[in-house]
């Protein structure tokens, strides 16, 4: 009854007053693969990730998840439907301890706050934060910081976790340690998970799949290392004439 | 048909007085995007001033005005200085108390100062005044009030988009970071911008008080006008404070006339259509 | 059954000493009316605790939900005339009053607030003053309201629980069975999902928005229980006053003075409003009269304006801000 496919966009475009940030995109997640979606600043890769999780509404195209049609849902409804996200500027509640910004995101499931507590704790022990849990998350450092927003959407119990820029700002340490978190948190929960990065290195080595984009439009799909054979691709990141010189 | 005229006559009349008070509160909102709650207090102050130099001193209330300017700009710069660069850092809901807090701090102490009473200008070479035109007759005070306006509007405006200073000025307001870097001194263009708003207006209280009551609480009354007049021009926008004061002076005129006991109420309700209907008002960006 | 009552009266996840606090002041306010006999103290007791239920409502929407509400006023104005023009009308009994203000109340707030929820911040509190003080001119202009004469309600001679009409020690206990009320709905509140969430909200509405929080429609369930909580403070007024005209319950005043108690005393911290209204009421009471008696008006609000300048300026979480960083480093 359901498909390998959880989540399809088709021909999708997203216009600011005439610019466009988004031309004509397709793409396809399947369940329980790890896609990734890379390309230069600029290349509307958020305002990509924006229009799917409903922060924008499309200027044109479709959005489904598991087969439901969810193009210009509110951002809310599309939490409910299974597709958490992260942002690229962290969005902490900073008045709210860890605990209890993870709190908020179990309560998107369940209206008792016991039971919300115990979703929060065992969070936050896969996400080695048990011990923080009840600092304020501004005091902590920057890592930590990305894992309460990892932890909260988590909490939402989603089907499919949308991570934006989680390395940007990250040591190689850090990264190293947030790619094995990825790879328990995706196991353990049966989760499917789509991320974005311009820094190629992350994503090279976590995707299973992986996007191209480039000014708005995608250049490119396929395993990490064809990829990054693909001249497109190398013309895009290293401009016109280094491809030229090849 | 004279009564058509003589009401709209006076709506425009009062729309310059009500644009005249907007002035300040959009060019501060457009230079640092904080609502100054204060502002109609900054304008009794003026009508203080110009009450005072007139009751006291053998001068005409006219003569009031560059006080009313200065003690304006004074004001201004120390309200900035001493409170509004602290709660600029702070959450919204600071911004908006510090605010309503000077505007407290400001009436009550007038009020501690002078008493509750309601006084008005008892001399004066425009006090009372009018000018027959044909089958209209204006208010001399108005008049005199409307073509400051006018002025002082066309002189705001110029220097925002004409000298140098008001591009650092729009420079501050459109990313205060990267004027920074340009070496702006961007606190110092944020105390002008508060010194220039509040002494705009304070001329506008000397100009009110030739035939409006001068108490201490007058200040809400106007604000909450100023507000409406600065929504329905789009927060910011200087020419649009100007056409938005105008519309909000026939709304005020004709409701006036036909339901006089609500006729507030009518403003309140434009505030609110506007901001619900057309967020960013008739000339917003 | 049961969690909800441990949810409604347990204090367990606060520090020892908060609960030690609530217990006193509990034992104090009991026993106010013995321990003190003047008439003027206890109707500053009486104010305290009207104002810090008021200030308890508007937590809910202005602390917890961080929407700066300044028009509380109109809805203590549904519940007063409600009450009083029930009672005036119908002799409708007290206690049946109090669902009808609040129904009004409610239902106002309702209407208004999907498109007052469009607006942010400045917008949206200068929409809320706008409104409530246009119901304020509708009630003065109202004939069947009694316009600006006000609504007066029969003196009883003796003491009467069908309307609600007893002396002063009477109307102590009543406010602070009302107040009690309210502090433990607000109990129940903070730690119930719609308080996490309405706080979520506050601090950023996207990342509320992304953990399925319907960011309007939160923020429109409290804006209405605000109301309603409000109103019910209304209806007392009514029978405590009885007496009641518009510039009595729905000024400009009280809803700045409900609100500044609030951020004076700690906004989203259950203790706040008490605080608040600890430090704002008796400095009106006793200070406040005893320079207007002397010529001097208005040096109350002078200092209230002082006070709020400064905690804006310095410390926005109020004075339970200060206490908090004050015990934490201890």
């Amino acid at each position: 009854m359901k498909g390998a496919m959880l989540l399809q966009v088709q021909s999708l475009v997203k216009e600011f007053g005439g610019l466009v940030a988004n031309a004509d995109i397709s793409l396809e997640v399947r369940r329980r693969e790890i896609m990734g979606l890379i390309g230069p600043n600029g290349a509307g890769k958020t305002t990509l990730f924006n229009c799917i999780v409903g922060y924008y509404k499309p200027t044109g195209g479709k959005v489904s998840f598991e087969g439901e049609d969810i193009t210009g849902w509110p951002a809310h409804r599309v939490a409910r439907m299974g597709i958490a996200r992260t942002f690229q500027n962290l969005k902490i509640m900073p008045l709210l301890t860890v605990e209890e910004n993870i709190m908020v995101g179990a309560f998107c499931r369940t209206s008792d706050r016991g039971i919300a507590i115990r979703e929060a704790q065992e969070i936050l022990e896969l996400v080695d934060l048990a011990r923080e849990a009840h600092v304020i998350p501004t005091e902590l450092p920057i890592a930590s910081q990305k894992k309460i927003e990892l932890a909260r959407a988590l909490a939402t119990k989603p089907k499919l976790l949308m991570l934006d820029e989680l390395a940007a700002g990250l040591n190689p340490l850090e990264t190293k340690e947030i790619i094995e978190t990825l790879h328990r948190i995706k196991e353990e929960r049966n989760l499917t998970l789509f991320l974005t990065e311009h820094v190629m290195e992350f994503i090279m080595t976590i995707s299973e799949r992986l996007i191209v984009m480039a000014a708005g439009r995608k250049i490119a799909e396929g395993r990490p290392e064809e990829v990054a054979k693909d001249g497109r691709v190398i013309e895009a990141y290293l401009g016109e004439r280094y491809a030229e010189g090849r | 048909m004279e009564l058509a005229t003589q009401l709209v006559t006076y709506g425009v009349l009062m729309g310059c007085v009500f644009a005249f008070v907007a002035l300040g509160l959009s060019l501060i909102f457009g230079v640092m995007n904080i609502v100054n709650f204060a502002h109609g207090e900054f304008m009794m102050v003026g009508m203080y001033v110009a009450f005072l130099i007139s009751s006291y001193l053998p001068l005409d209330p006219l003569v009031s005005l560059p006080f009313a300017a200065f003690l304006g700009f004074f004001l201004g710069v120390v309200s900035y200085r001493l409170l509004i660069t602290h709660i600029l850092r702070g959450p919204m809901v600071a911004q908006l108390f510090g605010t309503f807090g000077l505007m407290l701090f400001l009436r009550y102490l007038v009020m501690f100062i002078f008493g509750p009473d309601v006084r008005t200008l008892s001399h004066g070479v425009l006090v009372g005044k009018t000018i027959s035109l044909g089958w209209v007759s204006l208010d001399a005070s108005k008049m005199v009030a409307a073509g400051l306006c006018v002025l002082f509007f066309v002189l705001v405006y110029w220097m925002i988009s004409r000298t140098k200073l008001g591009r650092a000025l729009r420079a501050t307001s459109l990313d205060a970071e990267a004027a920074r870097y340009m070496g702006i001194d961007t606190e110092k263009m944020n105390a002008l911008a508060w010194g220039i708003g509040a002494a705009t207006v304070g001329v506008a209280g000397g100009l009110l008080a030739h035939f409006y009551y001068v108490t201490p609480t007058v200040g809400m009354l106007f604000i909450l006008i100023a507000f409406a007049t600065v929504a329905l021009g789009g927060f910011g926008s200087i020419p649009g404070a100007f056409v938005a004061g105008i519309i909000i002076g026939l709304i005020q005129a004709l409701g006036g006339h036909y339901l006089s006991e609500l006729k507030f109420t009518f403003i309140y309700i434009a505030y609110f259509l506007t901001v619900v209907l057309k967020p960013r008002g008739l000339f917003g960006w | 059954m049961s969690q909800l009552l441990n949810d409604i009266f347990s204090f367990g996840d606060r520090p020892f000493s908060e609960r030690i606090v609530l217990i006193v002041f509990s034992v104090v306010a009991l026993t106010f009316p013995w321990l003190v006999e003047s008439a003027y103290a206890r109707a500053v007791m009486i104010k305290f605790l009207l104002i810090a239920l008021f200030g308890l409502g508007w937590n809910l929407i202005g602390g917890y939900g961080g929407q700066v509400d300044l028009g509380q006023a109109k809805n203590v104005g549904f519940g007063a005339y409600a009450t009083a023009l029930m009672i005036l009308h119908w002799h409708t009994p007290f206690w049946l009053t109090v669902p009808v203000g609040i129904f009004f109340a409610t239902l106002e707030s309702f209407a208004v607030a999907y498109p007052m929820f469009r607006l942010r911040g400045h917008y949206f509190a200068i929409a809320t003053l706008c409104v409530a003080l246009a119901w304020k001119e509708l009630f003065i202009f109202w004939d069947w309201t009694g316009g600006a004469r006000g609504v007066e309600i029969p003196i009883r001679p003796t003491p009467d629980f069908t309307f609600m009409e007893f002396g002063e020690v009477g109307y102590h206990y009543f406010i602070f069975g009302l107040f009690m009320a309210q502090f433990l709905f607000m109990n129940w509140f903070r730690k119930s999902k719609l308080g996490y969430q309405l706080q979520a909200l506050r601090d950023n509405e996207d990342a509320a928005a992304s953990l399925g929080i319907n960011v309007t429609g939160t923020k429109v369930i409290a804006y209405c229980i605000t109301a309603g909580l409000g109103a019910m403070g209304g209806s007392f007024m009514t029978v405590y006053y009885l007496y009641i005209d518009p510039d009595l319950v729905m000024p400009l005043d009280l809803s700045i003075l409900i609100a500044m108690t609030v951020m004076v005393g700690g906004a989203g911290s259950i203790w706040g409003p008490m605080i608040g209204a600890a430090a704002l009421i008796p400095l009106d009471m006793y200070l406040g009269a005893w320079l207007a008696g002397g010529g001097h008006y208005g040096i109350d609000f002078m200092i209230y304006g002082l006070i709020i300048m400064i905690i804006a300026a310095y410390e926005p979480k109020g004075i339970w801000g200060v206490i908090e960083r004050v015990t934490k480093r201890g």
